[in-house]
């Protein structure tokens, strides 16, 4: 029945490189991965190619590569080898279990809280980590949720002993979620469109109030030196969004009708921001405004079903093949949440099934997140000088049945077991003492 | 002008108690003084409409005491009669209201379920009343009617004298009554009572059973069942003393009449499906059946037809929808637009169609816009005769008091109508209504008319005299003052109680300032007074030099705008015409064929379909002469997609918490034929859903195992044959750990406690059984109660319903094995079943299917050991294995789901994809049928632009029964039409009002929230 050894053997080859989930050991020498194919992303793809890398970064990539003496050959005939996938909105680590509310970090009390921050609350001991990482995802954003204004949200490496460790870079941007303009006439909905509309502006107050104030706070704190102005107070609120308002990190703005996206639009200019709109539904009909104004969009998820009755039933899986005809700037996120988030690679796949060029559709995974939330330094494609953050699989990782061989995060060859493999070892044990396998 | 206005309504009352209260206590004793003006009237030179299409041109109609005694054109007038003439007026038989709540204690407000504040505690239970608070079949119109003088003056200002009012509580609401709408007491207001039994679909929400539209059903059944069991059994207790005594149920002994169809039930429905579900119970109950429709019955005309039944017919119509912006247009839909665009030609289309129909004001939020309403359905090619009839005559028949009321025919009830025109034209006035022979003013004609030219002389003034010209209506005069040639328009200009007031600005005639006069109308002379801007008071008198005359009416008669489109099934969106046709014979070619068979997979294969069945499948083929080809070159062919567990295509919620043991509902009640989830579903492959009720309770409701038919029917959808099925639930859902801190109290609260109400429930049903056999056998006299939700667990023990029970933890999977071990029976399928790898080799020796996610975990506690090798590890065990959907989303590409069985396990692409084909169909015992490509099977097929096992296909045809539901070339075309619909009567929307900002009330079609599954009991998308 078992028809894939292959499979098999690459989870015994991780298994001998890396015990059960046990973080990786610091690359302690040159790692050369040799003969497989090599999806450089950002360029020509390398057939039967070697890539080295040391320190944790990557030193070189070609089919002439020098391997100096004493580095470690892996050799992967018969391999492709891409750069690893990033997930570009998730809540990996800050929760466990939905239903439980103990082991939920995700949404603090009130409405403002741009000062919270995701990373201080990653669980490395989740088991939703390891899951995540073996499908070739060694880098997720972790974001806060709710409210009007979450928090910041935080690029995470999935491997280490603490949050601290495994926090790549923080904050990656503060999120802030744009209130439904329209009114909402269907029967599940129980306000008033008075209701409704009084809602929508409390929540747009809050979020246009917050910002002027913080720019109010920061103007002050800033004249503080000269003679005459008093000291102000802390206000931990408004001091997380002046790296905003420096344009230091970019506000990622849940925006997914039509007028969200073109009031947040309008507001970021008004403010001098700048947003990456996230979820994105309508975006390709602000496609002229967003490619305008250089807005990316981060397309969540593509897996679902059309909002409106009338609208064709591929409309969600069409938009990234929309935007990218459009010009607009776009990468793919999985569901937003946790513990499927694995099946990001899927998202884009079928993005590509409905019209996107299957390599665009793997850079929505790599290079394009990666260049939207700042990361390009580091992640997203395959060169010399970047992080040895990459994946060793047996076919397209876009596909359901390819499988992650090996996973590299920063040149460490780290664990792809989990508490699901685990749980099939245990299971398979009892089949096979019964006699059944 | 203030004193004019209170000087008017002074003579109003005093012109109301100047007519004799026709209404006289028969029985109670008369207080002070007796009133007895004569009740005689004989109305001359009217043209009298005595009913639909039967016209007297100028008669005379003569009353007497409030009945008709006679009607003619040269009928004679009594000596005793007081006179009215009629002239320029048309006389019409009152109007009947078919449905009203009028004097009708208020509707309770509803309660909520979730964590909102608990429902109002239940009042107090006096008497024999059902259990059920929602059962009020005792209750009658007749005794809760409180005339509403209010509500009856404004029904009466739209021609209304006459109504059927409902109770309004509950679902079985008890019977209505028809009531005169005068002024007098609820005694001498009643024409008859106990007309009809009215129910609705209605729950109160909260979490009180039924709190769904399938409970309600549900609870309508069982009503049904339970009358004629109270029925018999009170017939046999009586002549068996010694026997048990049966309750009483004072609410199932008002119901004996609606066993006979003596009495009709009146199904209240909130759309066109929702009439066909009435229709349905009726049939199964033989009831007389009476609806009251919704307005969109046109949408499924022909069966709305064929359910036969009278319709109670509101002309609620949308308002227009808010298409202003283009942004607002976005979250319109083509079904709002349809239904604004199409409703006012429901009346007509009926017509059209001979259905039988009375007209109501019911439903409507403002009554008053009931005439403006009918004035569009007549636009829109009702007849007037039609609309009369369904205002007068058909509620006359239907409610058993033609004899009495509905024409203007001697001996009948003196109900009249007295209109200066056509009653329906635009701008007819209802002069006034008479009731029972009472005289209720409108907008009474005035007696005496003031209007045309006018000469005054005025002393004291600055000019000598005035010519004055009164135009316009009595009510609404319009003035001008003239001297020396010059016009002056009056400003206000009044006539009322013979005295006219007239204010204007003088400056242009020589009367500086503005000039107020009052004169009142006398002997034919206006004689009166009047004050100049300087304080000084003139005094003047008039005589008429023109009488007036009514200018013509210039205004062209605009044809009507009728609806732009023709019909589709389903209505709207991506509907059809008709359904997709059946060609005698397909044949597709050279695909990859995926049959899930003994034939495997096929390269370069061919697969013949005959009349629906899949007749040969191989390489090389014969193509028949006159076949149909699809060139499938490239292409994948696989069986049609199976989900074994949806909750698609239902009404409503699919779960019905108000108790923890719900077998007697079943999703088959509420198959919603019109969710766009279907076509979506097809659009990924999708074939057969089993659309199952939550996993709210321990023991659910019935599911329905559907075809993805779109367009058809809900009753054609169903799966010819499909074994009936039940959901069980165990763990956190039934036991409510994750519904909210106020849900601790209700059995069963543990794991424990599941096992135990459902092990109850199988001892109760074997003793049902026996109470059963020892009546059968003559031990018993009284025959055992029929009950349906025992009568399904029977049939589970008795192995005639397949259980599919919701799970997750090994432990409870384990328990309800060894429980239907116990009783003699195998679970079908275990549903999510996350932890079935742990018990594998019991599920397999059990012969227990796994229907399961193919991934998820960790949403719940119960699910913390979840796995992905799941799917694997019990197919590896010898379990039949499927992957299902529980989502809207999801069910749209289970194909992807089928190939983690590939990736986490290593299950062969060929066995991965039965999980979703074959296997589900075994599942469901319908693999003789559907499930793989195999000669004679359903031509159940889908086309796939690759593999169907790869992220990057896409579905492009997907078949049912050898009828093509989706194709993926054709859902462009229909896209490009819905855009060009849409703008069409985007446009008609913008002109019809200028704005454009009404909003449209939801229609019944409205998108449901995404995932609509069981979510709300489990915290997490689904289950």
């Amino acid at each position: 029945m078992k028809q894939t050894p292959m499979i098999l053997a690459a989870v015994l080859l991780a298994a001998l490189a890396t015990a059960a989930e046990i973080p990786a050991k610091k690359q302690s020498g040159p790692i050369a991965i040799v003969g497989g194919t090599i999806h450089t992303v950002s360029g020509a793809t390398i057939e039967n190619g070697t890539i080295l890398f040391d320190k944790g970064k990557i030193v070189a990539l070609g089919s002439q590569v020098d391997i100096p003496a004493g580095a470690t050959r892996i050799d992967a005939a018969g391999k492709q080898i891409y750069p690893g996938m990033i997930d570009s909105r998730t809540t990996v680590g800050l929760t466990e279990i939905g239903a439980v509310r103990a082991t939920n970090d995700i949404t603090e009390t009130g409405t403002v809280n741009p000062n919270i921050r995701a990373e201080v609350a990653v669980n490395p001991e989740s088991e939703i980590i390891p899951v995540t990482r073996a499908n070739g995802i060694p880098v997720v954003i972790t974001s806060p949720d709710g409210g009007a204004i979450s928090g910041t949200a935080a690029a995470i490496e999935l491997d280490g002993w603490t949050w601290e460790e495994m926090t790549l870079r923080a904050p990656i941007g503060l999120v802030v979620n744009w209130p439904n303009m329209t009114i909402n006439h269907a029967w599940w909905e129980r306000r008033s469109e008075e209701d409704q509309k009084k809602a929508r502006d409390k929540q747009l107050n809050e979020i246009r109030g917050a910002f002027r104030d913080a720019r109010a706070y920061m103007q002050a704190k800033k004249s503080e030196s000269q003679s005459g102005i008093p000291y102000h107070k802390t206000d931990l609120r408004w001091e997380a969004i002046i790296p905003v308002l420096e344009g230091k990190i970019p506000v990622l703005v849940s925006a997914d009708e039509v007028q969200q996206i073109e009031t947040a639009v309008a507001w970021a200019d008004q403010e001098n921001i700048h947003i990456i709109i996230v979820g994105g539904y309508d975006s390709w009909r602000a496609a002229d405004l967003l490619r305008a104004k250089n807005i990316p969009v981060i397309v969540m998820p593509v897996y679902r079903t059309p909002t409106r009755r009338w609208e064709a039933y591929d409309d969600p899986a069409t938009l990234p093949k929309k935007l990218w005809d459009a010009g607009v700037r776009f990468c793919i996120a999985g569901e937003g949440g946790a513990s499927n988030e694995r099946n990001l690679p899927y998202h884009a796949a079928t993005a590509a099934a409905y019209g996107l060029p299957k390599g665009e559709a793997l850079k929505a995974v790599t290079l394009y997140p990666a260049q939207i939330l700042n990361l390009a330094d580091r992640l997203g494609s395959l060169e010399p000088g970047k992080d040895a953050t990459l994946i060793v699989t047996n076919g397209d990782p876009l596909e359901t049945s390819t499988a992650v061989e090996m996973e590299f995060i920063e040149g460490k060859q780290i664990s792809l077991t989990s508490r699901h493999t685990r749980l099939d070892d245990k299971y398979l044990e009892k089949y096979r003492r019964l006699g059944g396998h | 002008m203030a004193t004019l206005i209170t000087l008017r309504r002074l003579a109003l009352i005093a012109l109301l108690v100047g007519i004799a209260a026709l209404l006289q206590a028969q029985i109670k004793p008369a207080i002070g003084i007796r009133q007895n003006t004569p009740a005689v009237h004989a109305f001359t030179n009217a043209r009298i409409v005595v009913s639909p299409g039967v016209v007297i041109d100028k008669g005379t109609l003569v009353m007497r005491d409030g009945v008709i005694t006679a009607v003619g054109k040269n009928a004679a007038i009594p000596a005793d009669a007081r006179v009215w003439d009629m002239t320029g007026m048309t006389l019409y038989p009152g109007l009947i209201d078919s449905y009203s709540d009028l004097g009708m204690p208020k509707k309770p407000e509803g309660g909520r379920g979730g964590d909102g504040p608990p429902a109002q505690p239940a009042a107090e239970v006096r008497g024999m009343k059902h259990w059920n608070g929602n059962v009020n079949a005792a209750q009658r119109a007749a005794d809760l009617f409180a005339p509403d003088a209010k509500a009856a003056e404004k029904l009466r200002g739209m021609g209304f004298t006459t109504a059927l009012v409902v109770p309004q509580k509950g679902i079985f609401r008890g019977s209505s009554a028809v009531v005169d709408l005068g002024d007098g007491t609820a005694n001498q207001l009643l024409v008859k009572s106990d007309i009809a039994q009215h129910v609705t679909f209605e729950t109160g929400g909260g979490d009180d059973y039924p709190n769904s539209l399938m409970g309600a059903i549900a609870l309508i059944r069982q009503t049904a069942l339970d009358a004629q069991w109270h029925r018999d059994a009170m017939k046999v207790a009586a002549s068996n003393p010694s026997e048990p005594r049966p309750e009483f149920v004072a609410d199932l002994a008002a119901l004996e009449d609606v066993l006979t169809a003596k009495e009709p039930v009146v199904f209240e429905s909130t759309d066109e499906l929702s009439l066909l579900r009435a229709a349905k119970i009726a049939k199964e109950f033989s009831w007389k059946l009476w609806v009251r429709g919704s307005g969109s019955e046109y949408r499924r005309l022909d069966a709305v037809k064929q359910a036969g039944a009278p319709i109670i017919l509101p002309i609620n119509f949308p308002d227009v929808p808010a298409v202003q912006l283009p942004e607002d247009a976005l979250n319109v839909s083509l079904n709002d637009l349809r239904y604004w665009d199409e409703a006012p030609e429901n009346p007509a289309r009926l017509q059209k169609a001979g259905v039988r129909f009375a007209l109501t004001t019911a439903t409507l939020k403002d009554p008053g816009t009931f005439s403006a309403n009918l004035r569009k359905a007549i636009d829109r090619g009702l007849s007037a005769d039609a609309a009369l009839a369904a205002l007068t005559t058909t509620p006359a028949q239907l409610f058993g008091i033609a004899h009495k009321v509905g024409s203007l025919e001697t001996g009948k009830i003196a109900n009249i109508v007295v209109a200066d025109g056509d009653l329906f034209a635009e701008k007819t006035k209802i002069r006034e209504t008479w009731v029972d022979g009472k005289r209720y003013e409108v907008k009474p004609k005035a007696e005496i008319d003031p209007r045309g030219t006018w000469k005054a002389t005025l002393t004291q003034a600055s000019v000598d005299t005035l010519s004055i010209a009164l135009k316009g209506e009595v009510e609404s005069l319009a003035g001008t003052v003239s001297s020396h040639g010059k016009d002056s328009k009056a400003t206000t200009a009044s006539f009322n109680d013979l005295r006219l007031g007239l204010v204007f600005n003088g400056d242009s005639i020589g009367m500086p300032g503005i000039v107020r006069m009052t004169g009142t109308l006398a002997g034919g002379s206006l004689v009166g007074s009047g004050e100049l801007s300087d304080g000084n008071v003139f005094s003047f008198s008039a005589a008429r030099t023109a009488p007036f005359k009514a200018e013509p009416d210039t205004s062209k008669l605009k044809p009507p705008v009728m609806a732009s489109f023709t019909p589709v099934y389903p209505p709207a969106e991506f509907g059809r015409a008709k359904l997709p046709d059946q060609p005698a014979s397909v044949f597709f070619r050279d695909a990859t064929v995926w049959t899930s068979g003994p034939q495997g997979i096929i390269e370069h294969g061919d697969v013949l379909v005959e009349r629906g069945r899949i007749s040969r499948v191989g390489k090389g083929l014969s193509v028949p002469s006159g076949a149909l080809v699809i060139d499938a070159t490239g292409k994948h062919i696989s069986s049609g997609l199976i989900d074994c567990h949806s909750h698609s295509a239902a009404a409503g919620s699919v779960n019905e918490t108000g108790d923890a043991i719900t077998a007697e509902v079943r999703i088959g009640d509420i198959i919603d034929a019109d969710d766009i989830a279907i076509y979506r579903e097809l659009a990924g492959g999708l074939t057969v859903a089993n659309v199952l009720h939550g996993s709210a309770n321990a023991i659910g409701g019935q599911n329905q195992v559907i075809k993805l038919r779109w367009g058809a029917l809900p009753e054609e959808m169903k799966f010819e044959g499909a074994m009936p099925g039940i959901k069980f639930a165990l763990g956190e859902n039934p036991k409510q750990s994750n519904w909210g801190d106020r849900y601790t109290s209700r059995y069963p609260q543990t794991r424990e406690g599941v096992e135990e109400i459902i092990r109850d429930e199988f001892r109760s049903a074997l003793d049902y059984e026996r109470a059963t056999k020892d009546y059968q056998s003559g031990k018993t006299k009284i025959a055992p109660r029929r009950d349906l939700q025992t009568e399904a667990i029977l049939e589970i023990l008795r192995g005639k319903r397949l259980v599919h029970s919701h799970s997750y933890r090994q432990d409870e999977i384990l328990m309800l094995m060894r429980l239907a071990e116990e009783f003699g029976f195998r679970v079908a399928t275990f549903q999510h079943v996350l932890e079935g790898y742990k018990v594998a080799d019991v599920m397999a020796k059990h012969g227990a299917g796994g229907s399961t996610f193919s991934d998820w975990w960790a949403y719940k506690y119960e699910v913390i050991d979840a796995i992905p090798y799941n799917g694997a590890l019990m197919h590896d065990a010898g379990v039949v294995v499927s992957f299902n959907s529980d989502s809207d989303e999801l069910a749209r590409h289970l194909n992807t789901e089928a190939a983690k069985a590939v990736k986490y396990g290593g299950i062969s692409p060929e066995e991965a994809l039965k999980f979703v084909t074959l296997n589900p169909a075994k599942q469901l015992r319908i693999d003789k049928k559907v499930g793989s490509i195999e000669t004679g099977k359903d031509a159940d097929l889908v086309v796939w632009s690759g593999s169907p096992l790869s992220t990057y296909s896409a579905c492009e045809q997907t078949w049912i029964d050898g009828r093509k539901y989706f194709d993926r070339a054709e859902d462009r075309l229909m896209n490009a039409e819905i855009a060009h619909e849409r703008a069409v009567l985007i446009q008609k929307a913008l002109g019809a009002k200028k704005g454009g900002d009404d909003k449209t009330p939801p229609t019944s079609k409205s998108d449901k929230p995404r995932s609509w599954s069981e979510e709300d009991y489990s915290g997490k998308d689904g289950e």
